[in-house]
């Protein structure tokens, strides 16, 4: 109860805080901007809560959002229609988690290395296929993903939304869930107890590599092109998203409302530095002091039950 | 007198650990120390070797007041600990674990490598260890780790030495290698606190022992004169049945059939029948092939040659999920590592090995969930608050039965059991055996491994021994302590034959 309710207090109190401190902060647009800033790497935390809690870790997320916004975009480029090329976007990345899967398991590698590999690999790869330049013949309605709005929301608020509905009912209502948990807490018992564990871990990291190529839509369609050097370092946000809101990553733990909130804090954050102009510089190193904070004092409650 | 404790308190939180600890050692007497797991021992030991602040008491160590605040101060008096836990660095020698944290240094900040391994060695011969001391200490087995603990432990002059369970993971010789070693160290004038769980073992080597009960002294009296009912007495609280017999069955159908089964490494044509309704002991000297035999019939390890057979139907041996489909269990002997998921909750262990029968269409029913955890709960008598509650909380009992409920819910019919009571309270253990007798008067086939002999004698219908690989022999239930270590010991290709 308490593990949910100190990101949830923290992130209540900055809300509060930023209110009081800045007119500006209360606004719908300005509120409109930060879910649009937050929606890529909140989609990408969602998969990365799965993966957290399988005990694993996916650092190719970064460039899997550069690779399937390359494919969305490239496709509909060429005249394909829209949802086929966010589809294809998606399945694009669907692919690569599924591949980081398939390496996990039957090399036994540990996923951090795997994953690492397979970070400078699907980024090399994004560079490859666009030449290294950027796809800007885009169609002007793909920009309803990242900026439209619908009855006064922003569209990507609804996607981030219905995805993790997706996954926190996956997480809590489905065998796949539960095996999930159990890989993660103990991955010994779960191969005794005869849970498929290969099947599950690929299809987590497929499922969190889709994700990911959504996300490169989001990010794609909020710039209107089709970047090779899009998502760098986010999959490290994700990771600390993650964290901040009780994922552990010994695995066995973490739940999809506290990844949200752990995103919304980093997102306010940065939107409240902005407001308030502090020094981006500073910025930075508030956010990496706030993962440690948080971390600390999970720490510490676990210890003293 | 070397040590006195006297009504020595620690508290975790809002826990009490120790509320009266009352302890008294002389030079040269092994005292060994008992009570159920949360009595207190650990805590008290701890503060003894000042790893652990005491908040009440008094601590004298040769009849002066002293207050620990780290174990390094406890080693500049002569007070030294071998953990239960071996609390190595597996990568580095056992010359260099021996001088962890307290190298000899050579010139300019290096350290003295040569004569840290000649020091090493001179130690390992004053006492006879089969060890080396260029050794790497992760290649070592469990007993050697703990002869590694102890050469760290005896290094210089220490008076006072403490054994946390050193025995609960070596086999009966490796046991008697450790007792030796307690007999040398009496001899030489060092006061020896020896913690256990294995009453049977302790009238080889115990002087006196010192009895707590939920974080209290309760009594202390010379070991001749105290007998086993009284000393469970003291240590429980109240009488208990410790001499557990069971009442076989007729055996019923063959349930599991192993036929010549070979493991590339170990295994050596190992053949046996499992019956419904039977409890079969498997015992053998550590290394002889037990706990990989319970992996191979389960799937875990690859095999050679040889099958597996499940009431008449083949079992293909290539991961535990075939296994568990044809209705095999394991209770592994290392609980905390391989059996239970700690940190979920008791209601996810018990529906782990079974999830599709409450997740119909892949969508878990919880109200579903909660009636068979509730039911698991009662038929078993765990102990605890709700299903909900951290599998990783329950006492060691408690653990064990949520393990074996998850078999039960997914109605496996052949149990392999490997060292079931590890770590467990005196009280529980006949807990386990009771829902083995019952698991097996319902129509389930049990093999039970186990390295404490009298469990064996109690529990089982028959037993088998093995040794070094191969299945060397079956023996009776009415055969004796001796007849399972004969056999245990017996060169599997002497040609020395069975009775």
């Amino acid at each position: 109860m308490i593990k949910r309710l100190l990101p949830f207090l923290a992130l209540l109190t900055l809300f509060v805080a930023l209110s009081i401190a800045s007119p500006s902060f209360l606004t719908s647009q300005n509120l409109s901007s930060v879910v649009r800033q937050t929606a890529v790497f909140n989609t990408l935390a969602l998969g990365m809560t799965l993966i957290i809690i399988s005990g694993g870790i996916d650092l190719s997320v970064g460039s899997i959002v550069a690779l399937g916004g390359l494919a969305g975009t490239m496709a509909m480029a060429k005249g394909v229609p829209i949802p086929i090329g966010v589809l294809l976007g998606v399945a694009t990345g669907l692919l690569c988690g599924f591949i980081n899967g398939i390496l996990i398991t039957q090399l036994r590698i540990i996923p951090f290395i795997v994953t690492l590999g397979m970070m400078g690999v699907l980024r090399g790869l994004a560079l490859i296929i666009s030449d290294g330049m950027p796809v800007h013949d885009v169609p002007k309605g793909f920009q309803y993903l990242g900026e439209g709005t619908i009855l006064g929301f922003p569209f990507v608020l609804v996607v981030l939304i219905a995805c993790a509905i997706l996954v926190h009912f996956i997480l809590e209502h489905t065998r796949l869930g539960r095996y999930v948990f159990a890989i993660g807490s103990n991955s010994d018992a779960a191969v005794y107890a005869g849970i498929p564990v290969n099947f599950h871990t690929v299809a987590i990291y497929a499922l969190c590599g889709g994700l990911a190529g959504l996300a490169g839509l989001i990010e794609a369609s909020r710039l209107s092109t089709g970047q090779p050097t899009a998502g760098q370092g986010y999959e490290l946000q994700a990771i600390a998203a993650v964290v901040i809101g009780g994922g552990s990553l010994r695995g066995g733990e973490g739940t999809v409302i506290g990844t949200l909130i752990g995103g919304f804090i980093m997102g306010l954050l940065a939107n409240g530095s902005d407001l308030l102009g502090i020094n981006p510089y500073v910025q930075q190193a508030l956010i990496g002091a706030m993962i440690i904070v948080f971390v600390a004092v999970d720490e510490l409650r676990k210890r003293r039950s | 007198m070397l040590l006195q404790m006297k009504g020595v308190e620690k508290r975790f939180g809002g826990v009490t650990a120790l509320r009266q600890g009352d302890l008294e050692i002389r030079a040269g007497e092994v005292h060994l120390l008992m009570g159920e797991n949360g009595a207190g021992k650990s805590t008290m030991m701890k503060i003894i070797a000042g790893m652990q602040k005491r908040d009440g008491g008094d601590m004298i160590w040769q009849g002066q007041s002293v207050d620990l605040d780290n174990p390094k101060q406890a080693s500049q008096l002569g007070i030294a600990m071998v953990h239960q836990e071996s609390l190595l660095a597996p990568h580095l020698s056992v010359a260099e674990n021996i001088f962890l944290g307290r190298e000899i240094p050579g010139p300019f900040g290096t350290v003295n490598r040569r004569k840290m391994l000649a020091e090493a060695t001179r130690l390992i011969a004053q006492y006879g260890f089969r060890l080396q001391a260029d050794w790497m200490v992760g290649r070592l087995s469990p007993a050697g780790k703990q002869l590694v603990e102890i050469c760290r432990a005896i290094q210089n002059g220490t008076s006072l030495l403490i054994f946390d369970e050193p025995t609960s993971s070596l086999s009966e010789a490796e046991t008697h290698e450790v007792f030796r070693i307690v007999r040398e160290l009496r001899e030489r004038g060092t006061g020896v606190i020896y913690i256990t769980h294995r009453m049977e073992e302790l009238r080889s080597v115990g002087d006196r022992v010192t009895i707590l009960r939920d974080g209290a002294t309760v009594h202390t009296e010379a070991l001749a004169t105290l007998t086993k009912e009284r000393m469970i007495q003291y240590m429980v609280g109240r009488e208990v049945n410790s001499i557990y017999r069971r009442d076989p069955l007729p055996p019923g159908e063959a349930l599991l059939s192993v036929t010549g089964l070979s493991t590339p490494d170990l295994l050596r044509h190992i053949s046996l029948n499992l019956h419904a309704g039977e409890i079969v002991g498997l015992g053998g000297l550590m290394g002889a092939g037990r706990t990989e035999l319970c992996r191979a019939i389960f799937g875990l390890d690859p095999i050679s040659t040889g099958s597996v057979q499940v009431a008449g139907r083949p079992v293909l041996l290539r991961n535990a999920r075939q296994a568990v489909a044809a209705g095999i269990a394991l209770i592994p002997e290392d609980r905390q590592r391989t059996g239970l998921a700690r940190e979920l909750p008791i209601a996810w262990n018990v529906t782990m090995a079974n999830l599709d029968a409450v997740s119909p269409g892949g969508v878990i029913r919880h109200p579903e969930e909660a009636k068979v955890t509730k039911q698991a709960i009662d038929r078993l008598r765990i102990r605890c608050e709700n299903g909900k509650q951290r599998a990783g909380r329950l006492s060691g009992g408690n653990q064990q039965k949520v393990v074996i409920s998850k078999w039960v819910n997914r109605g496996a019919r052949v149990f392999l059991f490997d060292e079931p009571t590890r770590g467990i309270d005196v009280g529980a253990k006949v807990e386990v055996f009771e829902v083995m007798d019952q698991l097996a008067r319902e129509g389930a086939a049990i093999l039970m491994v186990s390295s404490e002999l009298p469990e064996l004698l109690q529990v089982a219908d028959r037993i088998l021994v093995m040794s070094q690989g191969h299945l060397v022999g079956e023996l009776p239930r009415c055969c004796t302590q001796e007849d399972i270590m004969r056999l245990a010991t017996v060169p599997p290709d002497s040609g020395e034959t069975l009775q």
